[in-house]
């Protein structure tokens, strides 16, 4: 893959990475900084993806995502509260009521555990198949659907509670 | 009627991930469910709810931008590392054949050394301090 078509991809990608890892990291500040060491190693190391494995996507977000978790472990991270998330405020443009759902999504997602918040970003926010998060996620394919399931009804009753 | 509810197949039919027949058996059992049908509906607009949710404020063009700059910094790091190879090779090189000149007593010899080395320290000393500037001044992207 020539070097311009990946630094495209990253590109597009870089908003999906930073939701992942905002969900693990619980900080968005950390979380970019966490996306833009990821992209540097891969900038620095082009030949390290090997298309014939699969496409970019997965590869690069279970880069991240292990980057993240080695931040985790190396600053011996504290159990993530609700309130530790983002608040990623709407444009001006975007309407009250608007908001007000997208805080409760966040506030609902928070809530969850983070290997649930992951899966529910990989595949509803970034849309990755299902055998793309079993990648990603170092499980076997045949366990994404269940845990996924597990994961959207959980969301969905911390909706109910969070309105 | 279906007794059993599909569950997590519903998931699947809502992803496209199922085989043709455990879409047909997903079709079939809510067809009778109304309890499943609800669940499935509720699962779509979650999804289209996250899917749409701002999780992220930042925009592809900030990425682009980054890039850009991690480029520019590891261009930079290769060319300080090739300047400062070079300066220590020549530093060297020269101080080798200021030692093996016969031509020069050992008094000149020291105080040429002196000067130059004396330079090339406090050389190094401003760099060092500068660069520790850059790197801790909280205020340095302040603009007056």
């Amino acid at each position: 893959m020539k070097t311009q078509d990946m630094r495209e991809q990253l590109a597009q990608m870089g908003n999906g990475a930073h939701a992942l890892a905002t969900q693990i990291l619980g900080n968005s500040d950390d979380a970019a900084d966490a996306v833009q060491e990821a992209i540097a190693k891969v900038l620095g190391r082009p030949g390290g993806y090997d298309p014939k494995k699969g496409s970019l996507a997965p590869w690069f977000m279970r880069l991240v995502r292990n980057h993240c978790i080695d931040l985790l472990r190396r600053r011996r991270g504290e159990p993530l509260e609700a309130e530790s998330l983002p608040a990623t405020g709407p444009g001006p443009e975007a309407s009250a009521e608007a908001a007000q759902r997208d805080e409760a999504i966040r506030s609902a997602l928070a809530a969850l555990s983070p290997d649930r918040r992951e899966i529910i970003v990989l595949r509803d926010y970034m849309d990755l198949s299902y055998a793309e998060i079993a990648s990603v996620l170092d499980l076997a394919p045949g366990t994404v659907m269940s845990r996924l399931h597990r994961a959207r009804m959980d969301l969905k009753e911390t909706l109910i509670r969070y309105g | 009627m279906a007794t059993e509810h599909v569950g997590e197949l519903l998931s699947g039919y809502l992803d496209g991930e199922l085989t043709q027949q455990q879409r047909q058996r997903v079709t079939l059992h809510c067809s009778g469910c109304e309890q499943c049908r609800d669940d499935l509906v509720e699962l779509r607009a979650l999804r289209e709810r996250v899917s749409g949710a701002p999780l992220s404020e930042l925009g592809e063009d900030q990425w682009r931008e980054n890039m850009n700059d991690t480029t520019v910094q590891l261009s930079r790091g290769i060319g300080w590392l090739l300047f400062i190879a070079g300066l220590l090779v020549a530093g060297f090189y020269a101080l080798y054949h200021l030692m093996i000149d016969s031509s020069m007593s050992f008094i000149e010899k020291f105080i040429i050394f002196g000067v130059y080395g004396g330079l090339a320290v406090l050389l190094f000393s401003v760099l060092r301090q500068r660069l520790i500037e850059r790197k801790t001044d909280k205020y340095k992207d302040v603009e007056i």
